[in-house]
């Protein structure tokens, strides 16, 4: 045990660890990415495969006679229901949208918070995504202006909300947000909402940020895409 | 530790030198597959929602 060995065990550990890190970034930077862009690539496809197919939503809403007291029904647990497209964050920016929002689903797509309203519904339907990593879905998402489109389909019709804040800073904590009027948006009264959450700062976890958006306009798939996207 | 490993590998130069490489991928890819995977969650950057622990209590 001599004195080059413990400073060479010691400098090859060093290595070892600064190697480690540096893996671990290109893990988190790169190659997350490329897993999440093929996971929302497969789901979109199988979304339209499945829009394709048939009438999705005749299972869906049929509705014969609902009861008003009955809790609105839900999305199947961790598939994708809806794609989403924000022109702001580019021509070509399409995510699915997938029930829940543990830490699974979101490495796969956008999650809709499953206690909140179905799209296009009365209420607040609300969706969470990654600002950094897994595709850095939302990294733009302080770019949101009041009047941009955040447009949604559900193979069926097209949901065109309308962006009505610029991006609000609140804490983790601060679920007010996913209110069916939602807590500091500034809404009058109930209607047709959509949330957006992620988290703030880019790379941190210390707050959220918020977009607030209403039911502008909706249109049937068969009619073609709505104004509100380029191309 | 490095030079330990290197001399109990067999053969040539050559031969080591292979080794020493598929040792290395598979090391990355058991880091890439299992190991980081698991660290990942561990980071700040999947907090994303305004309700983490309301949905583990609900």
């Amino acid at each position: 045990m001599t004195v080059r060995w413990i400073v060479r065990t010691a400098s090859e550990l060093c290595v070892t660890a600064g190697t480690l890190i540096v893996l671990f970034v290109v893990y988190l930077l790169y190659w997350t990415g490329v897993r999440a862009d093929s996971a929302m690539d497969g789901e979109i496809g199988r979304l339209q495969d499945r829009w394709a197919a048939g009438p999705v939503a005749a299972a869906d809403t049929p509705a014969p006679a609902p009861d008003p007291t009955a809790p609105p029904r839900r999305y199947p647990p961790g598939r994708s229901f809806a794609v989403m497209y924000i022109p702001r964050f580019g021509a070509d920016w399409a995510k699915p949208v997938l029930e829940g929002t543990g830490t699974d689903v979101l490495q796969r797509g956008l999650g809709h918070y499953d206690r909140t309203a179905r799209l296009g519904a009365t209420g607040n339907f609300a969706v969470a995504g990654h600002r950094r990593t897994y595709g850095d879905p939302f990294k733009d998402f302080p770019r949101l202006r009041p009047g941009d489109a955040v447009v949604l389909t559900d193979g069926t019709t097209w949901f065109t909300y309308r962006i009505d804040n610029r991006p609000y800073t609140t804490l983790p904590t601060d679920i007010g947000v996913l209110d069916p009027v939602p807590r500091a948006s500034g809404y009058p009264g109930p209607g047709r909402y959509l949330t957006l959450t992620t988290c703030e700062p880019e790379w941190g976890h210390s707050h959220r940020l918020i977009a607030w958006a209403h039911l502008d306009s909706t249109q049937p798939v068969a009619q073609g895409r709505p104004s509100a996207l380029p191309g | 530790m490095y030079g330990w490993i290197w001399r109990h590998l067999p053969g040539t130069t050559w031969v080591k030198a292979l080794i020493s490489v598929v040792l290395v991928l598979a090391v990355v890819f058991v880091l890439f597959q299992w190991v980081f995977p698991w660290a990942e969650p561990l980071l700040p950057f999947n907090d994303v929602t305004v309700d983490q622990g309301m949905a583990a209590t609900r």
